[in-house]
């Protein structure tokens, strides 16, 4: 019985394996890419039909056309008119020229064309073949039946099938975006000069592919308005391909469920880091561009063409090294102030009776209800008062004020759930309450202190808009406020305004990831207990 | 308990000590001034070392001993924020550089000009701009520059398109239209602004371009006389058609002269710096100035901004006497030729005294027709003390019209609003 | 609850002193001035003047965009904080199983929460730009599309973005709040659960929903306040445009305030956000004490 059935199920496998490849094959041989070249454009503003002016410009393109015609080409001459009736009352024209090629191509003759998607098809090809070899011996492999286990190496070859064709699987869109990025954009911008890098050596390809090569010289003119479409059913490879994966999958481990699973797991987290990343990407790369660059109105590079490393040189002279300064500064203080104001009120919070407890609960939560841009009059009355204006000392108290309800949220979560009792025991040893709170609970706190530090740290950091009311005098600006130089009245200055931008993350993002671990188990202890 | 004590006792002390820390007295007078950012120049000219090597605040402050400079640079974004929150706490500064002044001059917070300013400074201001800045007879502030705007364009997009150079509405139509066909799409051939930034310049573009205007011939508010009604309607015209830019509500000038500057925008509105502006981003731009077009039969005007220097009263200070002096001091320093030249061509701008002409004219020769511009521009009416209400007014409309509202309903309301 | 401290009946107050004194001044103080000012009259440039009972709030009430203000708020909230909440209770439970490179992908996930929101907004701002933004910028290079979008074209579709930026810098806080929550589960409840049949779904509703809730109460909460308060996304991509359509109420009355310098108004404004949050934060408390009286 089982004989049969493994042999059956090879079977069924081998063919599925074989059937998405043939089916790749046949859909890559197909005539799948049509181009539309205009060999030749004219357009010929103020220029009306059958007028002298269009006499002429008609003539020109019938030569130009009939000298392709004598090459062997088919030359279509498309003429469009564009008629409008302008404001006076006359009539404006523009009228444009082409002489067009169309060609059809299939993928496969792209091998060997020596694009770059050409040396992906390739590896494309050479994959699924190897993929299909590695199946069949993966078969020869079971074929002694005596055997209960898959011997090792013929687990490895079919491990080795799967991930070939697996690999195959995602050069299919590399392969189809390349193409996409070499036929319409690339050559797109070689055209309208934007791009000189490679283009005769690109243009000579592209002569090869579509006119066997006898444009020559002409190939520029030729490729000037090229138009590429693919077929959608250039996709259809993705499914043929998967077929042939899935049954190698199968073959090997057989439930597909599993790696299925873990593969749309690593894909989940793939997009979540890539989507993360992306405006740190976009961050660094713009730190480091020339002016000009950030406003690369035709999209041309993905990375600066040259490195400006000046552009952090400029902002350290534009005084980003004190704001920073500054920040660590308001933000150090604000945290120091918030944890001693803070951890005692916690500490009662969570460890003592008495009246007014939910007054406080109250008053605390009351105190986050307000953004501080609301309260932006009030705030610099008081500092006024206390002569606190334009203060760096000012900006700490401030801060601290503004977190501690989360400081004392977090703090006494954490403190509740810590059981008292070694505290007792200290309280009984003699220690005082700060004894017993400094020597005791602190340190088994220490998680969800380190949390509540951070988050204070991080909020003040961030501090913008209290800052710029209450700070008047260049040297204590911190670095939210001093970045704005870069980008006033939104003349942005790009590359600056991420060069600090950049400057002012770096602390934290370090800060952050070196207490990540920590970062859960303190918001454990203080999340779970509300 | 001994330990809470203790710690108690630190913490009312920095509290003490932090109550106690200010509140001394000397001979010296200090001003507070806030400047606001221009350019990425200004804060190094003022404070960094952008004025060979040394900066305005060190400079003033070698040449007059006894007055002490406490000068925030503060970016426009923020500045009113800034004043108004200080202004509320009876903190205003001293001096300040800023576009409005009506408000602070109706609610008596201003000192008169005459107060504090040197005649013979006062008599090298142009006359013209002065009277921009009278309530009731009495000068409240000195114009510090001045920009004036004409319309740019790309000589060379609009000579392939076989474009002439626009005057009235109806070619810059036809203009707009055969660009668009020429490039398909690939260039804008006019570019607006109806941004929370300066959505009222586009206001004042169109409509007294058409006749019209923020106020009608006695100087009354008419935000919604039929002239301005159809000017922005025109404007609002060529945004539908797709001759514009495609966000006008969000781009900013800036978006737009960097666009120009690319060679994306064929023609657009801007101030005179707009050349200095392209260089400064890479751009190589064949570009000319026209006149800003009008509607047939209309006669087009020039567009002025001006931004003025302006001193608050301060009750609490000892000697007002020789506060004023001190105020002096500082507008004489800030507009000696030697300081002030430098100031007005860091970011471009023209100058508003007289002994600055000759030394700008000099270093560039293009200033000189630009004087001549400026001599013919009309100004927003912003010594009128509702000018706020009236400027952020008109974007909203502008803005509740791009979004599908009718923008005689809202100039409707405006004005009802405003004479209330 | 153990109270075994309490020696001196005044000994709590002591302890909470300090942190009283810091809330008082910094942020009592200044809310019991804007409460003040709401019915008092201000001048345009700030000066303070008398007292005019409810005129402000009158005022607030009739202004043109208060509805649309109100509105966009109300969506701003909902959305940030729901979605946030949904996606990353998701990204959460993804992260807590055990794979390749899991630490990375962690300390990855917490970079939007380190990161200042002006300048968040600001790379954000730069990213979706038409004509030189880095997303069109990309999709171009790569090939993915042929033509660059105009990723702003409409004022809704500007709002979609600001809420995007949003769900962006809230979901690591969720995510982190519901990590949390994860870790304290105890594996065996699981493993009886899968003895007893359970599948995916149901020990999701019977075992981690109810294990991760408080977690989840608590970030809710805390994001509710802190979006509803947050400036910088919408100020910094928008300023409200196109006519107060992507306002949301603290940025309408940063502008009702300081630009339009109707301050009397935007003073009432921010009573009523006050007001508005208050109600939500008494809900969450009365449940929260109600829980803990419970245990």
């Amino acid at each position: 019985m089982r004989d049969r059935e493994v042999l059956r199920a090879n079977r069924r496998a081998l063919i599925l394996v074989i059937l998405g490849v043939v089916l790749s094959m046949v859909l890559l041989s197909m005539p799948l890419y049509s181009f539309n070249a205009n060999v030749y454009t004219k357009k010929s503003p103020n220029t009306f039909v059958g007028d002298e002016k269009y006499q002429t410009v008609r003539a020109e393109v019938e030569a130009v056309a009939d000298e392709y015609r004598a090459q062997g080409f088919e030359a279509e001459i498309d003429e469009d008119v564009l008629e409008r009736v302008n404001s006076k009352g006359e009539t404006t024209s523009l009228i444009t020229f082409t002489v067009n090629e169309r060609i059809s191509k299939s993928p496969l003759s792209m091998l060997g064309i020596g694009f770059p998607s050409s040396r992906v098809l390739a590896a494309l090809l050479c994959l699924m073949a190897l993929a299909l070899v590695l199946t069949l011996a993966g078969i020869i492999g079971t074929l002694d039946l005596t055997q209960r286990y898959l011997s090792r190496r013929t687990a490895m070859l079919r491990n080795a099938a799967a991930v070939a064709l697996l690999l195959a699987l995602l050069l299919v869109p590399v392969f189809v975006l390349m193409n996409n990025y070499t036929f319409s954009r690339q050559i797109g911008l070689y055209n309208a000069d934007l791009l000189t890098d490679g283009k005769d050596a690109l243009f000579a390809k592209m002569d090869r592919l579509l006119f066997d090569g006898r444009m020559a010289d002409d190939i520029g003119k030729a490729l000037g308005g090229l138009t590429m479409q693919h077929s959608g059913m250039l996709w259809l490879l993705l499914p043929a391909i998967l077929v042939s994966l899935l049954s190698a999958a199968q073959l090997r481990y057989g439930s597909i469920q599993n790696s299925v699973l873990k593969a749309a797991l690593y894909f989940f987290v793939v997009v979540v880091c890539v989507v993360t990343l992306y405006p740190y990407y976009v961050m660094t790369i713009t730190a480091f561009r020339s002016n000009a660059e950030t406003l690369d109105m035709y999209f041309l590079h993905l990375f600066p063409t040259k490195w400006i490393w000046s552009n952090l040189s400029d902002i350290i002279h534009r005084g980003v090294p004190r704001y920073l300064f500054n920040s660590l500064l308001v933000a150090g203080g604000a945290t120091v102030l918030a944890m001693l104001c803070g951890i005692p009120a916690a500490y009662a919070m969570a460890r003592m009776k008495f009246k007014g407890k939910k007054v406080f609960l109250g008053f605390v939560i009351m105190s986050q209800m307000f953004s501080p841009v609301v309260l932006l009059i009030g705030i610099s009355q008081m500092m006024n008062t206390l002569h606190l204006n334009d203060s760096v000392l000012g900006l700490m108290l401030i801060n601290a004020a503004f977190n501690q309800a989360f400081a004392i949220w977090l703090l006494r979560g954490t403190f509740v759930s810590i059981s008292p009792e070694m505290e007792q025991a200290a309280l009984i040893d003699g220690c005082g309450t700060v004894g017993a709170l400094t020597k005791v609970l602190i340190p088994m706190a220490a998680p969800g202190i380190v949390t509540a530090l951070i988050f204070v740290f991080i909020n003040a950091w961030n501090e913008y808009t209290i800052a710029t009311v209450l700070i008047s005098t260049a040297s204590n600006r911190p670095i939210t406020v001093g970045i704005t130089q870069f980008s006033s009245f939104n003349m942005i200055e790009w590359q600056y305004l991420f060069a600090a931008s950049l400057l002012a993350t770096i602390p934290v993002v370090i800060l952050f990831m070196s207490i990540e671990k920590h970062l859960t188990s303190g918001l454990t202890s203080g999340g779970v207990k509300g | 308990m001994k330990k809470t004590l203790a710690l108690l006792l630190a913490l009312t002390m920095v509290f003490a000590l932090l109550c106690s820390s200010a509140a001394y007295a000397d001979d010296e007078i200090t001003l507070d001034v806030i400047i606001c950012q221009y350019g990425p120049n200004t804060n190094d000219w003022l404070l960094g070392k952008g004025m060979n090597g040394t900066n305005f605040v060190e400079k003033f402050e070698a040449e007059n001993p006894g007055i002490k400079l406490n000068l925030d640079v503060v970016s426009w974004n923020d500045v009113y924020t800034e004043v108004d929150t200080r202004i509320a706490n009876n903190n205003a500064p001293d001096i300040l550089n800023i576009d409005v002044f009506a408000n602070y001059a109706n609610e008596g917070l201003l000192l008169p000009v005459k107060d504090y300013c040197p005649d013979d400074l006062f008599d090298d201001f142009f006359p013209q701009f002065i009277a921009q800045s009278v309530i009731d007879d009495t000068v409240w502030a000195v114009p510090d520059l001045a920009s004036a705007r004409a319309l740019f364009y790309n000589v060379d997009l609009l000579e392939k398109a076989g474009v002439e150079v626009p005057t009235t509405w109806a070619e810059l139509e036809d203009a707009s239209q055969a660009i668009l066909d020429y490039y398909d799409g690939e260039v804008y051939p006019w570019g607006i602004d109806l941004t929370t930034d300066e959505g009222q310049a586009a206001f004042a573009y169109y409509t007294w371009g058409n006749g019209g205007g923020f106020v009608d011939a006695d100087g009354n508010w008419a935000v919604n006389s039929a002239e301005n009604v159809e000017g922005i309607k025109f404007a609002l015209g060529l945004i539908e058609k797709g001759y514009t830019n495609p966000n006008p509500a969000t781009q900013t000038r800036y978006d737009l002269q960097d666009m120009f500057a690319a060679g994306k925008l064929a023609m657009l509105i801007a101030p005179n710096q707009l050349p200095t502006y392209v260089a400064d981003k890479g751009g190589n731009i064949n570009m000319a100035t026209a006149g800003i077009p009008a509607n047939e039969g209309k006669t087009g005007s020039s567009v002025g901004v001006m931004d003025r220097v302006m001193a608050f009263k301060d009750d609490s200070a000892p000697d007002q006497a020789k506060r004023n002096e001190a105020i002096g001091k500082f507008l004489k320093f800030f507009y000696d030729p030697e300081n002030y030249v430098g100031w007005v061509s860091m970011e471009g701008f023209l100058p508003a005294v007289n002994s600055a002409v000759e030394a700008l004219v000099a270093s560039d020769p293009s200033f000189e027709a630009w004087l001549d511009v400026l001599g013919t521009c009309q100004f927003y009416p912003a010594a009128k003390a509702e000018w706020d209400q009236v400027k952020q007014g008109v974007i909203a409309a502008e803005q509740a019209a791009l979004t599908g509202a009718d923008i005689q309903t809202e100039l409707d309301n405006l004005q009802a609003a405003l004479v209330k | 609850m153990y109270s075994p401290l309490n020696r001196n009946k005044w000994e709590p107050y002591i302890w909470l002193l300090p942190s009283i004194l810091l809330i008082a001044i910094f942020v009592i103080f200044p809310i019991i001035i804007v409460f003040k000012l709401s019915f008092s009259e201000i001048s345009k440039a700030g000066v303070i003047g008398g007292f005019v009972g409810f005129q402000n709030y009158k005022d607030a009430v009739q202004l043109p965009a208060f509805k649309t203000v109100m509105l966009n708020t109300f969506w701003w909230v909902i959305s940030v904080v729901g979605i946030s909440t949904v996606l990353g209770f998701i990204i959460a439970m993804v992260f807590n199983q055990k794979f390749h490179g899991r630490k990375i992908a962690r300390a990855i996930l917490v970079f939007p929460w380190a990161t200042s929101l002006v300048i968040q907004a600001s790379v954000w701002n730069y990213i979706i730009k038409y004509e030189y933004g880095s997303l069109n910028s990309v999709l171009l290079n790569l090939g993915i599309i042929k033509q660059a979008i105009n990723w702003r074209s409409s004022y809704q579709i500007e709002f979609i973005w600001e809420c995007g930026v949003g769900i962006f810098v809230t979901v690591p806080f969720v995510a982190f709040c519901v990590l949390s929550g994860l870790q304290s589960i105890d594996n065996s409840l699981y493993e009886a659960a899968t003895v007893d049949g359970a599948g995916f779904w149901s020990k999701l509703w019977r075992i981690t929903l109810p294990m991760v809730r408080p977690s989840l109460t608590v970030s809710t909460v805390l994001n509710i306040i802190y979006v509803f308060n947050s400036f910088p996304i919408v100020y910094t991509m928008t300023k409200g445009a196109p006519a107060n359509k992507t306002d949301t109420m603290i940025t309408y009355l940063y502008m009702l305030s300081f630009y339009e310098r109707k301050k009397g108004p935007a003073t009432a404004m921010s009573v009523i956000g006050f007001l508005i949050l208050c109600i939500c934060a008494g809900i969450y408390m009365i449940t929260v004490m109600r829980k803990e009286e419970e245990q």
